[in-house]
């Protein structure tokens, strides 16, 4: 799974609380800077799929990183959040709030019913499973036209209702960067509570059982469940994110969950650097912000694109943190030299 | 060995045991694979407390009996049972909890996790704290973080490893790794430990400080189940051994009787 192959590993468990509070702290004061920063629309609305793409990226890496199932399905989750939280409103009238934990419920259930009819499936069996399954859901999505409108897709979808606090200006989530603070803020809180997850002895169950199966079950761990639960973990995050694109973006068509955002979001989690939390974070806001960088070249966008995914894979099996790893150590060992006259 | 951890099994030990002298009883045990009959007709009584052998030749059908008893297969037919409780339909997993712990013959290691990561990862069936507490991670979950690093330390240095607990265990040397199993099976706080061929591969330094550990769990009140080909190591520790030979019952009783006895001996011999 994993290519570092330095025998001194450094333990993950060992950093302070103190500054994990910092980086807390660092991580709230960016997110309200970064509308003041990025006034017009077009950059502000990439803002949101960042936080969006965020949360899809900490999901899938609850699933793939740390538990090692192979989920190639994602989208499908992502979706069923999108329309769930959706139909809840336009068709049975509920309020968004409500519609959000239906969409966030629903997606999670999904994903436990996918792992316990994949129980004995792993790796590429796992793989071509879940894609099949993000098929289906997508074919769903198409062909349900009574319920998604098909094709054609469901339009005018409102943004969170306003929050009236008394004595506070009411906030509207129509404006765009109370929209970012809203998904940002859920981005936050869905990354700490994962973290908390994997520094417990959760995230040593779900480590043990990536490493090893037979291993796992020899220490008491029933495997079979533990991955039922992270597959509803993380497939429960996308379906926040589902519901929160809906509702920034308005408009909700089968083709924004076609498979091919499986393994973009597939691909974030790589770069970033699968088994690291922070690691799909940087991807996610890397891949989001990279394509539209490169729209200046325009056809060659993608190839681009494609190349630097390709080198990353090759060159940096570890993504972002394993580079990240390389530059620190190799700062450390200057500092050391030049310490040393 | 450290006071805590025989101290921890011997109170284990009496704390559960019965009036019931026999820990694992197993009757007419039966596994086939295609036209294989790996293991024929096997019972077996393992009694409380000291070191039970399963020898014989290569494809004697030892590692198909262990692998019975640690839920790995399922049985064809027969029964199983440790402490009173039945097995047979029981996962492995769920065997753990009964106090039933192995290590494997080919190294099953978190080969890309810390050392001391892997002990903890044996800490599974132990963690008695509320679920809320993983996520808030309060008093009582920080008492059980520093607890099982704690208990992990001392089982790594009961196997000689507390050096070596920040390395990688795939970077560990063959028989520290071999030992470093020992310590993660430990972790599940075992009535029952099933080693399977801990000798192999292992220089004769080595299988002396594996041998004295052994002793020393069995000194603390731990049964413990050895599958091994070696002779020498068998007459050297166990207190009983049972001997297979084509996945049937050969002989059963004190070590220095096996090696007199005729058809053990034809057995080992080719005679």
């Amino acid at each position: 799974m994993s290519s570092r192959d330095h025998t001194e590993l450094a333990n993950p468990f060992d950093r302070s609380s103190v500054s994990r509070r910092w980086w807390l702290l660092g991580a709230i004061v960016t997110i309200g800077l970064l509308p003041l920063v990025f006034q017009d629309s077009y950059w502000r609305t990439n803002l949101i799929v960042c936080a969006l793409n965020v949360m899809l990226a900490i999901g899938l890496d609850f699933i793939l990183g740390y538990a090692g199932q192979l989920n190639l399905g994602h989208s499908a989750f992502y979706g069923i959040g999108a329309y769930v939280s959706t139909l809840v409103i336009t068709k049975l009238g509920l309020p968004f709030w409500v519609a959000f934990l239906c969409g966030i419920v629903l997606a999670g259930a999904a994903g436990m019913a996918l792992s316990m009819f994949a129980v004995r499936l792993r790796g590429h069996y796992l793989a071509i499973a879940s894609l099949g399954f993000a098929v289906i859901v997508h074919q769903v999505l198409v062909n349900w036209i009574s319920l998604t409108q098909g094709p054609l897709g469901i339009y005018g979808i409102k943004p969170p209702p306003e929050i009236a606090l008394p004595g506070l200006p009411v906030i509207s989530f129509g404006n765009s960067a109370n929209m970012f603070y809203l998904v940002a803020g859920f981005a936050l809180l869905f990354y700490v509570l994962l973290d908390q997850l994997v520094r417990s002895p959760i995230g040593e169950t779900l480590t043990a059982i990536r490493e090893d199966e037979v291993s796992a079950s020899s220490l008491g761990i029933n495997c079979p469940a533990w991955k039922v639960f992270a597959f509803g973990a993380g497939s429960a995050v996308a379906g926040a994110a589902g519901a929160f694109y809906a509702s920034s973006v308005g408009t909700l068509v089968p083709d924004a969950f076609i498979i091919t955002e499986s393994f973009t979001i597939l691909a974030m989690v790589i770069v970033g650097g699968m088994g690291t939390l922070i690691g799909p974070v940087w991807g996610a806001i890397l891949l989001t912000v990279l394509p539209e960088v490169l729209r200046g070249f325009g056809d060659l966008r993608l190839v681009l694109y494609g190349a630097a995914l390709t080198l990353v894979v090759l060159f940096m099996p570890g993504g972002i943190v394993q580079a990240a790893q390389i530059v620190r150590a190799q700062f450390d060992r200057l500092r050391a030299r030049l310490e040393a006259g | 060995m450290s006071d805590d951890i025989s101290g921890r099994v011997a109170g284990q030990a009496d704390g559960r045991r019965n009036s019931d002298k026999v820990l694992f009883r197993s009757k007419s045990l039966n596994k086939s694979f295609g036209g294989v009959h790996a293991v024929r007709d096997i019972s077996l009584n393992i009694p409380h407390g000291g070191v039970f052998a399963i020898i014989g030749p290569n494809g004697a059908g030892k590692s198909t009996l262990l692998n019975l008893m640690s839920g790995l297969y399922q049985p064809d037919s027969g029964t199983m049972s440790l402490d009173g409780v039945d097995l047979v339909g029981l996962k492995a997993h769920r065997r753990v909890r009964l106090g039933l712990a192995r290590t494997f013959q080919k190294i099953r290691l978190f080969k890309h996790l810390p050392v001391l990561d892997n002990v903890i990862a044996g800490f599974h069936i132990h963690h008695d704290i509320p679920a809320w507490q993983y996520v808030l991670q309060g008093t009582a979950f920080r008492r059980d973080y520093a607890r099982c690093r704690d208990e992990a330390r001392k089982l790594l240095s009961f196997v000689g490893l507390e050096e070596r607990a920040k390395a990688r265990a795939g970077s560990l040397a063959y028989g520290e790794q071999r030992m470093l199993e020992l310590a993660r099976a430990l972790a599940t706080s075992p009535r029952l430990l099933v080693v399977d061929e801990p000798a192999a591969g292992l220089n004769a330094a080595e299988v002396e400080k594996l041998l004295d550990r052994i002793t020393q769990l069995r000194a603390g009140g731990m049964t413990v189940v050895i599958v091994e080909h070696n002779m020498d190591l068998v007459m050297k520790v166990a207190d009983r051994v049972l001997v297979m030979d084509y996945g049937q019952y050969l002989f059963e009783g004190a070590p220095a009787e096996a090696q007199v006895d005729p058809g053990v001996v034809a057995a080992y011999l080719g005679a």
